[in-house]
């Protein structure tokens, strides 16, 4: 037996959005791994979950029943080492996601596989499966090999790689298995409803001394409001008390810990700015001095002032 | 012959009854002093030994000048010199009576209170009460119509809007002070108008007051009136006298005796060298009164209330809530009624909403400017006890996250800003000479160069200047390069007393180990204070100079030579450690002077400068929002000068901090900050080698190359580079060339043996489930426990500096290139772990990990954070091991040690598998729960979690136990671990177990490493609105549809 086994996850009756990527990134791999590609959903309806992951080069989903529709690392692990043991693949890939950290490294434990966890890219060639990811802040990629194993476990960094919204013609089988339940469900309870939380925000736009009055700020929160980003600022801000201290990103404010793009808007990029921010994916910076430390820590720069990058964003934002 | 009679018109009866009352009075005098001696007696010795003969030689200088009375409030000198000379000489007159009456002539038959003698005496005793009489009305002006806000008791900047009790007390206090000397003086002066009245002596006129009043009376009374009130007004000023005699060792009377002992033991070196920690304390710092030395206890009834200190505190000023003057009076309030013993249901150092007497916030307020100290007219010595204090807060954890990080960042790798502490030096790198190395080659100077100038982009420009004005005057220098660790001058301020103790042990050794050299060179005050100061009580080191006075020197030795004097009008800041707290004002007017600067000085300057606010460790302590900052007042003051082109500093911490000033107080335009070695660079036309103009053309000269490298790399770039925000690992993989032959690892020989293992075979090998299982590892010791056992795991992390190279194979990276420390997710486990245990009463906590003999360290400062016991496992071969051959040897100690849980983190900071803890519960086929960040839990066979999961969402069940944790930063906050303690805990047991050489391969194995691409901005260009429509578009690629 052969092919690839995704696990998929969902929350509330949704569809996680890793799980549908980490679908495409087994379409993707499977002229260099080889198929099927099979998709088990676990969960006390996996049947409503099916449309989400039939992405085309799918070619089988395994629903496994369930007790409950909450996650639970033991339950979701069991379910995943029957069906694996049925099918035999040579690839199981998760999501880096919460429950993937809960579940993977367990199925890597328990099929006695290869396994790289927070994968960016993977692929295989003569030498077996290799699997590219990061450490060290993402200062160092590292490529790693898994000699001698016949399969290997991988979970994925998500919002790498991108699902197909078209429909794929799978099989979905129901997969005999009756896991037993390992957590016993008390409550979800939902995050505080208001307030800016940097170090969650995946997209931050940031604003510094450069837009030069405490009256701009309304305009750039506008601004952030209308790309779909968290208004962020730099410690002169926050101390000038233009905008409330949960704004601040860097060494006394919060870091962006999860940011993905960073808009830095008149940001000079003081040392202690930066240690909040310069790690993230990609930063575009605008400043009107073109030897700024900021420019150092981003990928797109843009020479400009504050006020007039903003009234070009405007223009075309109608 | 002239003289008078002393008892007039009492008999027998009447002297007994005056007698019985003064000896009454007199016992309760000594009564009151002893109690203070005994309560001083319980303070604690002196931790500096104390020269008395110069104290009090400068004590007697002191009074005899009222110097420290007169700066900055010269009125109330003036007042106060009229009141103590006029009291002095009365008490003086009066003892002297009392000497002839109740001594000399009595035993000895000896009068000396007659003649001439006596006339002189009669004047001089009627000037002097002259002199107090008008000293008490200024003051009592003062009070009333001047409306000081220094001698306000209503603690604004703590939001009071009523007086406290007390402070209520300290104003009729104040007021019945300076009543009672009035009624004392004023009863003296018409007993002698009474006097004057009836007997109409010839001699009159040595007495002019009382002749006067004598005039005046016998115009207006009747001679029987007069009598009358001879009679009634004797006893008056008698009881008078003799309730401020009772009155002396309490209350504000208290002062005029404490102040001898307070400014005769003072400490010269107050806050410039602070007292070490005393081995056999009874406390860290300073945590009940009895912790305090006699002289704080000295010190707390010396105060006056004047004032001053509250006047020239910066933190007070910024509305920050300290006041050194509300702080030793609520230190004395407490310990009058304490008396040097501590208090049940007291907390010294507390809440002040709780049973609190100095409120931490007070505490961390300090910027040890030593403003309120330098001011103190009686010799108080606030900061002192406020570090004191501090040092008893670092003790139990109580101090600001952000600070804690620091103080972990500073021990882990020895500076404030968390770089590698291989990049100390790099500033050097854009010099155009090789600066030397003291460990290696002798020079005149050793230049310690101190965190900002080192690691501060603004300041590495100010480093580079210098060094190439100490080049341009052929002078010979040298650095420690990486030797070089924080001074620790901060470090001690903010009561982190073993941190600062093993800085300076490593500063100590590496100066010690290096090359000859003649003396010490810093452009940072505080780096010269504690070198100065302090670091001589540790060892032996050189004299200590500031590079004002180098430059200065070479100035005016001609080495440098002013070209071009630079004409500008510019203000100076006298940094707190070296000007008031080591009195070096002279040298940087100097340099301003030889360049040809205008200097114009701000209200406020050299020993009243105004902190810049980033003192005694503020500059990591986060502000709180909505106060206003110490360096913003200052941007002020110089603003107001008018006309003013450059803000001098010679701090690198005041160049930070007023450039951001400067910004957030909104005088950019005003003036400039500049440091005064680029205007001495200026003024020698050192930049008529472009060498101001480097960094910027070592800019251009870098975007040259690259845009010349993104040139010739061309399409491939762009393809990499348009393909970023969609697949990421399509920009990767082209840096990652994948090994065409079987690699050929030589970084053990475990990977060697792995690497033959892995050689791949064409064909996939047969499909099995060959479940992973714990390494059986060898033997330890492992104690009985009452109560629950909670094994936590730990990693000693690396983190990686910004700049390193792969080991030879391009599979590792040595170990010089991190910097190491607990991991931060660990850190929070184990704080869980330690919660629970305690919530429990009874059990244990285990720190288990994996790692070589470093990697103790870390196990140590977990022990030192309250574990009980560690376990460390190594094998050399484990260098690189997978998270799952790592979770099988924790297996294995847990198989061993049978825990009632397992808590670690959900990840480590260098690697962030996020594997190791779900795979160690696996292995023991355990529940489990990841990212979790709360925990609740009756020592019961279930346990409640709360995991966190995307989006802040969380989720709230129960899973049995023995059950496996990973925590999630957040979850808690750790406590800190001092030095001290991490020492103390060296003697906690550590078990040490051998894994096997064939335990390092178990899931994954490391094929080469890589660095990403390089991330140096691209440039966007175009209009501005192409610009924003580019970027618009980036944002749509990167977010999806929604934004």
């Amino acid at each position: 037996m052969s092919g690839i086994l995704v696990v998929a996850e969902h929350r509330r009756g949704l569809l996680a959005d890793i799980s549908r990527e980490a679908v495409a990134a087994a379409v993707e791999a499977r002229a260099a791994i080889g198929g099927p590609v099979r998709v088990v959903v676990i969960g006390d309806e996996p049947a409503r979950h099916v449309d989400g992951l039939n992405q085309p080069g799918v070619d089988e989903i395994l629903t496994v029943t369930a007790g409950g529709s909450e996650f639970d690392a033991m339950l979701y692990e069991e379910a995943v080492m029957a069906v694996a043991a049925e099918i035999q693949p040579t690839l199981v890939l998760v999501g880096h996601s919460a429950d993937g950290m809960a579940l993977a490294p367990a199925l890597a434990v328990g099929l006695g596989s290869g396994f790289a966890s927070d994968v960016f890219g993977f692929g295989a060639d003569e030498q077996g499966i290799y699997a590219l990811r990061s450490g060290f802040n993402n200062k160092v990629n590292m490529s790693l090999r898994f000699p001698a194993k016949p399969v290997v476990v991988l979970t994925l960094r998500g919002q790498t790689w991108k699902p197909s919204s078209d429909t794929g013609s799978a099989m979905v089988k129901a997969f005999a298995a009756v896991p037993t339940p390992g957590y016993s469900h008390l409550e979800y309870i939902e995050p505080p409803a208001s307030g800016v939380d940097i170090g969650k925000a995946d997209f931050i736009f940031s604003i510094g001394r450069g837009i030069q009055d405490e009256n701009n700020v309304p305009r750039f929160s506008g601004l952030a409001d209308r790309i779909g980003a968290t208004l962020g600022c730099s410690r002169p801000v926050a101390d000038s008390g233009w905008l409330p201290k949960a704004h601040q990103v860097g060494l006394t404010g919060k870091v962006a810990g999860n940011c993905k793009l960073y808009i830095a808007c008149g940001i000079s990029g003081a040392v202690q700015h930066l240690h909040g921010m310069k790690h993230v994916e990609t930063i575009i910076a605008v400043n009107t001095d073109p030897h700024a430390p900021i420019f150092k820590v981003a990928s797109l720069g843009v020479v400009m002032d504050s006020l007039a990058f903003a009234d070009a964003l405007e223009r075309q934002l109608q | 012959m002239e003289t008078r009679e002393l008892f007039w018109g009492l008999g027998a009866s009447g002297k007994l009854i005056f007698y019985v009352i003064g000896f009454a009075a007199l016992a309760a005098f000594v009564l009151g002093f002893a109690r203070n001696i005994v309560k001083y007696r319980r303070g604690r010795p002196l931790p500096a030994p104390l020269d008395l003969v110069a104290g009090v030689r400068r004590m007697v200088a002191d009074l005899a000048t009222h110097r420290g009375l007169r700066r900055r409030d010269r009125y109330a000198g003036l007042a106060h010199t009229a009141i103590f000379v006029g009291f002095a000489l009365l008490f003086v007159g009066t003892t002297t009576i009392t000497l002839e009456y109740d001594i000399l002539e009595p035993l000895f038959g000896v009068t000396f209170w007659k003649g001439n003698f006596f006339l002189l005496f009669g004047l001089t005793l009627d000037l002097a009460g002259l002199a107090l009489v008008a000293g008490l009305l200024l003051m009592m002006v003062r009070r009333v119509v001047f409306a000081l806000p220094k001698l306000e008791y209503l603690r604004a900047y703590r939001g009071e809007t009523e007086l406290r009790p007390a402070a209520k007390r300290w104003k009729v206090e104040d007021w019945v002070f300076l009543i009672a000397l009035l009624a004392i003086a004023l009863s003296g002066f018409v007993q002698e108008g009474v006097r004057h009245a009836m007997e109409r002596p010839a001699w009159g006129a040595w007495e002019p007051v009382g002749a006067a009043i004598g005039v005046l009376f016998s115009a207006t009374l009747s001679q029987d009136g007069i009598a009358a009130l001879r009679a009634a007004n004797w006893w008056l000023h008698g009881f008078a006298a003799l309730a401020f005699i009772v009155a002396l060792p309490w209350w504000k009377a208290r002062h005029i005796l404490a102040v001898l002992g307070s400014l005769a033991a003072r400490d010269p070196l107050a806050l410039r060298r602070l007292p070490r920690q005393a081995e056999d304390a009874p406390a860290v710092g300073v945590a009940t009164v009895a912790d305090l030395s006699w002289k704080d206890m000295l010190d707390l009834d010396a105060c006056t209330k004047c004032g001053r200190c509250h006047d020239a505190c910066p933190a007070r000023a910024s509305g920050y809530p300290l006041s050194p003057r509300d702080l030793i009076l609520d230190l004395r309030v407490h310990n009058d009624a304490a008396q040097g013993k501590p208090q049940a249901g007291v907390d010294l150092i507390g809440a002040v909403t709780g049973s609190g007497v100095i409120d931490p916030e007070t505490l961390w307020s300090c910027r040890t400017c030593g403003a309120c100290q330098e001011i103190c007219p009686v010799g108080v010595e606030h900061p002192v006890k406020i570090v004191q204090m501090r040092r008893q807060l670092v003790e139990r954890g109580e101090l600001d996250p952000l600070l804690k990080t620091t103080l972990d960042t500073i021990a882990n790798t020895g500076n404030s800003f968390g770089e590698s502490g291989r990049k100390r030096a790099a500033w050097t790198r854009e010099l155009d000479f090789p600066v030397k190395d003291i460990r290696k080659e002798t020079a005149e100077l050793l230049w310690f160069v101190g965190d900002y100038a080192s690691f501060d982009p603004r300041n590495q420009r100010v480093s580079r200047t210098f060094a190439r004005l100490l080049r341009a005057a052929k002078q010979d220098f040298a650095l420690l390069h990486e030797g070089e660790r924080t001074a620790g001058n901060d470090v001690r301020r903010v009561g982190e007393e073993g941190l600062f103790e093993s800085l300076v042990e490593h500063n100590l050794g590496q100066m010690g180990a290096a090359q000859a050299f003649k003396r010490i060179v810093t452009t940072d005050p505080h780096s010269f204070n504690t070198l100065k100061n302090e670091y001589p009580e540790f060892g032996p080191t050189a004299p200590v100079s500031h590079y004002t006075e180098v430059l200065c020197e070479l100035l005016e030795a001609g080495v440098l030579k002013v070209k071009q004097p630079l004409g500008l009008r510019v203000t100076f800041h006298d940094p707190c450690h070296l000007g008031r707290l080591n009195k070096r004002y002279d040298a940087p007017r100097r340099v301003l002077e030889l360049i040809g600067c205008e200097l114009v000085e701000m209200p406020r300057n050299r020993d009243n400068s105004f902190c810049c606010g980033a003192g005694g460790g503020r500059i990591w302590i986060p502000d709180k929002p909505g106060t206003s900052k110490p360096s913003e007042s200052r941007v002020h003051e110089a603003a107001g000068l008018g006309g003013i082109d450059v803000f001098v500093t010679c701090c690198p911490k005041d160049l930070t901090m007023f450039e951001d000033a400067r910004k957030t107080a909104g005088h950019e335009k005003d003036f400039v900050v500049e440091d005064i070695a680029e205007l001495v660079a200026r003024a020698i036309e050192l930049e008529s080698l472009k060498l101001a103009d480097l960094p910027d053309f070592a800019e251009r000269l870098t975007s040259a190359v690259a845009d010349r490298v993104a040139q010739a790399v061309g399409a491939r770039l762009d393809a990499i580079l348009a393909a970023r925000p969609i697949a990421l690992q399509a920009a990767v993989v082209p840096a990652l060339p994948v090994v065409a032959e079987p690699a050929a690892p030589t970084i053990s020989a475990a990977a060697d043996a792995a690497a033959v293992a892995a050689a791949p075979a064409p064909a996939s090998p047969a499909w099995q489930i060959s479940p992973v299982v714990p390494v059986d590892l060898p033997a330890y010791e492992v104690p009985p426990c009452d109560g629950p056992r909670i094994l936590v795991t730990v990693k000693h992390v690396g983190k990686l500096g910004d700049e390193f190279h792969f080991t030879s194979d391009g599979r590792g990276i040595d170990s010089e290139f991190f910097e190491y420390q607990l991991n931060e997710f660990d850190d929070v486990a184990l704080e869980e772990a330690l919660q629970l245990i305690e919530k429990a009463g009874r059990g244990e906590v285990v720190v288990v990990t994996v790692g070589p003999a470093e990697a103790e360290e870390t196990l140590r400062k977990a022990l030192a954070k309250g574990a009980h016991r560690g376990v460390r496992v190594w094998d050399d071969s484990l260098v690189g091991a997978d998270p799952i051959a790592v979770a099988r040897l924790l297996a294995g100690v847990a198989l061993k040690e049978q825990p009632s849980l397992v808590i670690g983190g959900v990840q480590s900071s260098d690697m962030a598998n996020g594997a190791t803890g779900v795979a160690l519960a696996r292995l023991l086929g355990w529940p489990r729960a990841a990212v979790v960040v709360a925990t609740e839990w009756d020592g019961g066979e279930r346990m409640t979690v709360t995991r966190e999961l995307e989006g802040g969402l969380r989720h709230r069940f129960s899973l049995a136990l023995p059950a496996l944790l990973t925590m999630q930063t957040g979850a808690n906050t750790p406590r800190y671990a001092t030095m001290r303690m991490q020492k103390q805990a060296k003697s906690k047991p550590v078990a040490e177990v051998a894994a096997g050489a064939d335990d390092a391969w178990a899931s994954a194995w490391v094929e080469r490493l890589a660095e990403p691409p390089e991330t140096r901005a691209t440039m966007l260009n175009g209009t501005p609105d192409e610009v924003a429509a580019q970027v618009l578009q980036i944002v749509r690629e990167k977010m999806g549809a929604n934004a």
